[in-house]
């Protein structure tokens, strides 16, 4: 990449970024706002935690941990500071922003030393424990406020900084698999011992991904102290940890597209759910039995089916459409039944079971999550296009 | 398996370049410097030309003042205005919100609440509405946490409501509290008892006492009326309402002259076992135990200090008030006292005639916790309030709550004028029977000062 | 304090026996749960985040049964009757073959499908199959609801007083003296009760006498107290005890099917090398099948022991961190050995109660992970498991 294009990139970064925010701001409400921005942080959060999970194949499920850091110390210091600084509260924002993330950095090496050590889910557990370990120390410091909250810290509210994160997050993930470096990550990924043959610096690439990840989401966690202007040790529960890998795996594990994209929609379908009308129980039990039957359908015909491309995706097609007229015609049926149609179900109760319910489903289908490990380009769209007319036959892009 | 092998297929002949090409490992960070440099000066701009309004545009929650940073309290007395607008009227219904925990730990208050509310929401709209208008509830879970009852109140304020109630915890209020400062909605708590959370602003109300009401009636209940002069704590580290109100006891207690022999902590809700902590507890020899803690661990825990032989007087707080409790506590629990708002024995006409409403509408059950009867106090107070309002929006609503005086509710009588948002009530303590509660002595606040 | 047990740094060394007994039925949990792991995780290679709510609904199987057998609230109070083993023996098998059933269903449905996919894939199934337990469950299972541990229903509650050290006979004298002034003192109360409206609005003469009442009981606890702390008592829990005999039997049990039956080798075989074992003749699907049946049957029994004998009110995120810490011991022990996540949940047990017993209560739950931090840094495979090399 040369000067202009490079510099021609980071301005519409910057162009988008306060687009997001001038859609955000004359189009939503406050709570719309507040979701746009934190849809931004979970986008920053899914994509650092691919570094090192997806791409660097570290199996770290403590992610929510850098994210508490960040925004623990950067709302300490700005609760204290703030009054008497300077600085415009956009810059001081930045600045906290960097001291999140040097925080998070410095979890980051602590964490990512024992990755040395240990693999799979044995680093696993000890990500989770130290998320664990740092909650119940903030629970038991009174300075940082205890389980209460860390609150009144200064609002200091900027989307498109948020997004901008988000935008240099992406950025630096995908120019750190373009670069030979990155190369090395992956390989650390595939097989340690090979890589290490092969000369790459095994220990380095290691607690690299570890800082670098935890560096962003130690951003991330600043912008969300000043956002919310009250944190408090459960905002940085197990769930948040869970609910970000669970971004990285159904977007596709070390696909960078795979995990913006899942961050985002993964955020907004329980938040979207909240407020929907409620359903029945004739009708919720027909879905249930549906969904269950379609997806046995749709799996037989994925292992099962020879035909072309292009006929699957008719029978795909197919099965599902059969699928909502059955759900229709259940629905009815169960309907006669007075319990089952008296019973009904809001929005708000159902929002984390169907959630739930889109994980299972998803990694039934797709295993190897939305994008697999591919990345969104315009050549991949041509690929799949063809793929379905039946062109390229041997294009399965890699 | 197969396509991440094919990456590395492709990936291993290259990386011996990784040693060679040490050039292109700059890339990555020449272009991260470049982007935070144009983030700076960029930032830089922004604060040049935003002058007055720093915070982020439009964005609702900025903060009050010309320099876009917090104004200073000035102390306790005056509270802070909230920084929102609020929201106004529109259509033909009044909509108001309500926060309740419809799921998760806090589900037995969460459904008292809502019930509540529906009954005095239904009361009003039988009688005609406010101002001929029609009222709407509109529900939202916290999932008894806290960021979800903000979520929840945020979710609340865009859809219009004038004014919030809600909730009962104290954790989840804060969160709530601080969405409502900054849209400038009235938000009136049911059971948040935890003394802070009326100091985020003025339109910050609740029904019940504070903690430094009902920690201290309850240290001067055990020292005056139980002779306890030694006592044992035991406090729920991860609730707020645990903490501060085992503060606010502790704080009397040792006032009253009495001492503190122990403290010991645990966590709801992965906590299930607390013989350690009684162990403690018994080697220290106290008289009295006093736990701040939810109904959800009392009863285990009281369960479990009979259990080890640990012979001492129990109560609490108001967070014991649950039919769980003797359900979860058996015999152990009975003949522990625990403060609380009001009572349905009460002979008083509002209490009366409210077990007879909920009794019509919910096939004759009583309510189950207090705060049903908090829930519907709360409901009403906003309702009575809003009939009151000079016009129909949020800033008018919390002007009229803050007249409110004399209001007849079910858990006593309310007077939030000039008090911060903290009306003065009287707190009941009541004896855990075998078959429920029963009351024992009334304290005013003027008993405890 | 003066038992001369008391020696260093302010650390009560007299109640080191007691707490250690606490642990006991404490880590009995854990074992149980970290069992369920640690044999999925053995075959599999997969953490069941399910498991915890298999758990969860164990101790609900165990509540339903009990209502069952005539011991709701409502049956209790219209005829109080008092329960016996067999009922309680019914709830524990109910429980178990619950819960094995439902851990039957899961692994159909959600784990077999995804056997050979990327683990991560299984791991995220895992936790979508947890959470639409825990948020479904919450749609039709009441939530809170009493559970089932009044003394009607287990009668093997209550605790054992053992003696290790004998009281001073001369102080025991004095605090049955002392009793007995305080019950004295507590008649002349009650006798003058029948005149007085209520304990707590007192004519003069009923407030002199409850005072006297009340010195005379803060003196008999004073005189008692010191009493006890010349001698040393134990107390032992029945149930604790009952939870830590059935875990061992269980273990036991499990061990001798593992190591000494054909379906114990194939398990073996399985674990070690899944792909050769299935060439080699083993019906792989059918040990899936059955170690989910044993590693859910012993949650079963634990969700039972723990809702019966240890008791907080039920909701369906129950067992959420129970089962977290559960899966941390059966790390620590060496996830996928057997005896290794016995060890680990008594371990970390005896670590929780231990912090409590040194007076720092708020740092229980961060020590079991410190712990597991440390363990895993100098062995890297847990105490008892082997650190070995992973291939993809």
């Amino acid at each position: 990449m040369n000067w202009p294009i490079r510099i021609g990139s980071i301005v519409l970064a910057i162009v988008v970024c306060f687009g997001i925010q001038y859609l955000a701001t004359t189009m939503l409400k406050s709570d719309g706002q507040r979701l746009v921005a934190l849809a931004g942080l979970y986008v920053t959060l899914a994509v650092s935690l691919n570094m090192i999970n997806g791409i660097t194949g570290q199996f770290s499920i403590g992610h929510a941990a850098f994210y508490c850091v960040g925004a623990y110390i950067a709302g300490f210091v700005s609760l204290r500071f703030f009054q008497a600084q300077p600085l415009q509260p956009v810059l001081w924002l930045v600045v906290m922003m960097v001291l999140g993330a040097a925080a998070a950095c410095v979890a980051g090496f602590v964490v990512g030393l024992p990755s040395l050590r240990l693999r799979g889910d044995y680093l696993a557990i000890v990500t989770l424990g130290f998320g664990e370990i740092i909650r119940i120390v903030i629970q038991n410091t009174k300075e940082l406020g205890g389980a209460y909250a860390l609150d009144k810290i200064p609002a200091i509210r900027e989307i498109w900084l948020v997004w901008l994160l988000a935008i240099v997050t992406i950025a630096v993930s995908r120019n750190l698999l373009k670069t030979a470096r990155g190369l090395a990550f992956l390989a650390v990924r595939e097989d340690e011992v090979a890589s290490s043959a092969m000369g790459v610096n095994v220990t380095q690439i290691k607690v690299t991904a570890f800082v670098l990840g935890s560096a962003f989401a130690g951003a991330a966690g600043a912008l969300l102290a000043h956002y919310e202007t009250s944190i408090l040790p459960t905002t940085f529960s197990m769930d948040v940890s869970f609910i970000i890998l669970t971004m990285v795996v159904l977007g596709g594990s070390g696909s960078i597209t795979g995990s913006a994209l899942a961050a985002v929609s993964l955020f907004y379908l329980p938040e979207y759910l909240r407020s929907q009308p409620p359903v029945s129980g004739a009708s919720l039990a027909a879905a249930v039995i549906v969904i269950v039957a379609v997806v046995a359908v749709l799996r037989r015909i994925q292992h099962h089916y020879h035909g072309t491309v292009a006929k699957k995706v008719g029978l795909y097609i197919g099965s599902i459409v059969g699928g909502v007229v059955a759900k229709l015609i259940l629905g009815a049926l169960f309907g006669l039944i007075p319990a089952f149609a008296k019973a009904s179900y809001t929005g708000d109760k159902l929002r984390m079971v169907i959630f739930a319910g889109t994980l299972i489903i998803v990694m039934l289908l797709r295993p190897q999550g939305i994008f697999a490990h591919h990345e969104f380009s315009w050549t991949l769209i041509r690929r799949l296009y063809d793929k379905v007319r039946g062109k390229g036959a041997q294009g399965a892009p890699a | 398996m197969a396509c991440i092998l094919a990456v590395n297929a492709r990936a291993c002949p290259r990386l011996l370049e990784v040693t060679n090409v040490e050039r292109k490992r700059m890339t990555i960070w020449t272009s991260l410097a470049v982007m935070a440099l144009g983030l700076s000066v960029l930032a830089g701009c922004k604060g040049s030309e935003g002058g007055g309004d720093t915070t982020g545009g439009a964005t609702t929650g900025s903060t009050p003042g010309g320099d876009g940073k917090p104004t200073d309290t000035g102390g306790t007395t005056a509270r802070k205005a909230p920084t929102g607008k609020g929201n106004t009227q529109s259509g033909d219904t009044i909509k108001i919100g309500l926060v309740a925990s419809v799921n998760g730990e806090l589900k037995p208050w969460g459904d008292d609440c809502v019930k509540g509310a529906q009954l005095a929401v239904d009361e009003v709209n039988a009688k005609g509405g406010i101002q001929g208008k029609k009222v709407e509830l509109l529900i939202q879970d916290s999932a008894s946490k806290a960021e979800q009852g903000k979520s929840a109140a945020e979710k609340l304020v865009s859809d219009g409501v004038l004014g919030i109630i809600g909730e009962v915890a104290s954790g989840i209020t804060l969160q709530m509290a601080n969405t409502a400062f900054a849209a400038g909605l009235p938000i009136v708590a049911v059971g948040a008892t935890r003394t802070d959370i009326t100091d985020i602003g003025s339109n910050v109300f609740r029904v019940c006492y504070t903690d430094d009401f009902q920690g201290p009636v309850m240290a001067k209940f055990a020292y005056d009326e139980l002779g306890i002069k030694n006592v044992a704590i035991m406090t729920d580290k991860a609730q707020p309402y645990s903490v501060g109100l085992s503060d606010a006891f502790r704080k009397k207690f040792e006032e009253l002259g009495g001492k503190i022999v122990a403290e010991e902590f645990y966590q709801s809700p992965q906590d299930k076992q607390f013989g350690a902590q009684l162990a403690k507890i018994k080697e220290a020899g106290p008289e009295g135990l006093f736990l701040s803690g939810y109904f959800t661990e009392v009863g285990a825990i009281a369960r479990q200090a009979k259990e080890q032989g640990l012979d001492v007087k129990i109560f609490g707080g108001d967070g014991w008030d649950s039919t769980e409790l003797n359900t979860a506590g058996g015999e152990a629990i009975v003949g522990g006292f625990f403060c609380n708002h009001y009572n349905n024995e009460e002979t008083r006409p509002e209490v009366q005639d409210f077990l007879q409403k909920w009794a019509a509408k919910f096939n004759g059950e009583k309510p189950a916790t207090t705060m049903g009867a908090l829930g519907y106090d709360a409901t009403m107070l906003m309702l009575d309030a809003l009939g009151r309002a000079k016009s129909l929006d949020s800033a008018a609503l919390t002007a009229a709550i803050e007249e409110t005086a004399g209001f007849k509710g079910v858990s006593g009588e309310i007077n939030l004028t000039g008090n911060n948002g903290n009306p003065p009530k009287r707190a009941l303590v009541v004896e855990v029977t075998a078959t429920g509660q029963v009351f024992r002595k009334a304290y005013e606040p003027s008993d405890v000062k | 304090m003066d038992s001369g047990l008391h020696l260093v740094a302010g650390l009560d060394w007299g109640a080191l026996p007691q707490n250690l007994i606490l642990a006991i039925g404490l880590g009995a949990v854990y074992a149980l749960i970290a069992l369920g792991y640690t044999m999925v995780y053995g075959v599999l290679k997969l953490i069941n985040f399910a498991h915890s709510e298999v758990f969860m609904l164990g101790a609900y199987t165990a509540l339903f049964t009990s209502y069952w057998l005539g011991f709701s609230p409502e049956a209790l109070q219209q005829a109080s009757r008092e329960s016996n083993w067999l009922n309680l023996l019914m709830m524990l098998l109910a429980s178990m073959v619950f819960c094995a059933v439902v851990g039957v269903i899961i692994e159909f449905f959600a784990y077999r499908p995804m056997r050979d996919q990327p683990r991560i894939a299984s791991l995220i199934t895992a936790i979508g199959v947890s959470l639409l337990i825990q948020y479904g469950g919450a749609l039709v299972l009441p939530v809170s609801p009493p559970p089932s541990i009044n003394e009607a229903v287990n009668p093997y509650r209550g605790s054992i007083p053992v003696q290790l050290i004998a009281q001073n006979p001369a102080l025991a004298a004095e605090a049955a003296k002392a009793k007995e002034a305080f019950d004295v003192a507590d008649a002349a109360f009650q006798e003058q009760m029948k005149a007085e409206r209520s304990e707590f609005d007192l004519s003069p003469r009923g407030l002199e006498l409850r005072t006297a009442k009340q010195v005379a009981e803060r003196n008999y606890r004073t005189v008692r107290k010191k009493a006890e702390d010349s001698g040393r008592e134990l107390s032992i829990p029945k149930g604790q005890m009952i939870m830590f005999g059935t875990t061992v039997m269980l273990m036991a049990v499990l061990t001798w099917l593992v190591l000494k039956t054909r379906t114990g080798r194939a398990m073996r075989a399985a674990s070690h090398d899944f792909d050769t074992a299935s060439l080699m003749g083993i019906s792989v699907n059918r040990i899936v099948t059955i170690t989910f049946i044993i590693g859910s049957a012993l949650a079963g029994a634990g969700a039972m022991m723990q809702a019966t004998f240890i008791g907080t009110p039920l909701t369906t995120f129950y067992a959420v961190s129970l089962g977290v810490k559960a899966f941390v011991a059966a790390v620590l022990g060496g996830i996928g050995n057997i005896p290794g996540a016995v060890l680990g949940g008594m371990l970390m047990a005896l670590a929780e109660t231990l912090v409590v017993w040194m007076g720092k209560s708020e740092w229980k739950d961060a020590i079991a992970f410190v712990i597991l931090i440390v363990v895993l840094l100098f062995r890297p495979g847990g105490l008892l498991g082997s650190a070995k090399v992973e291939k993809v």
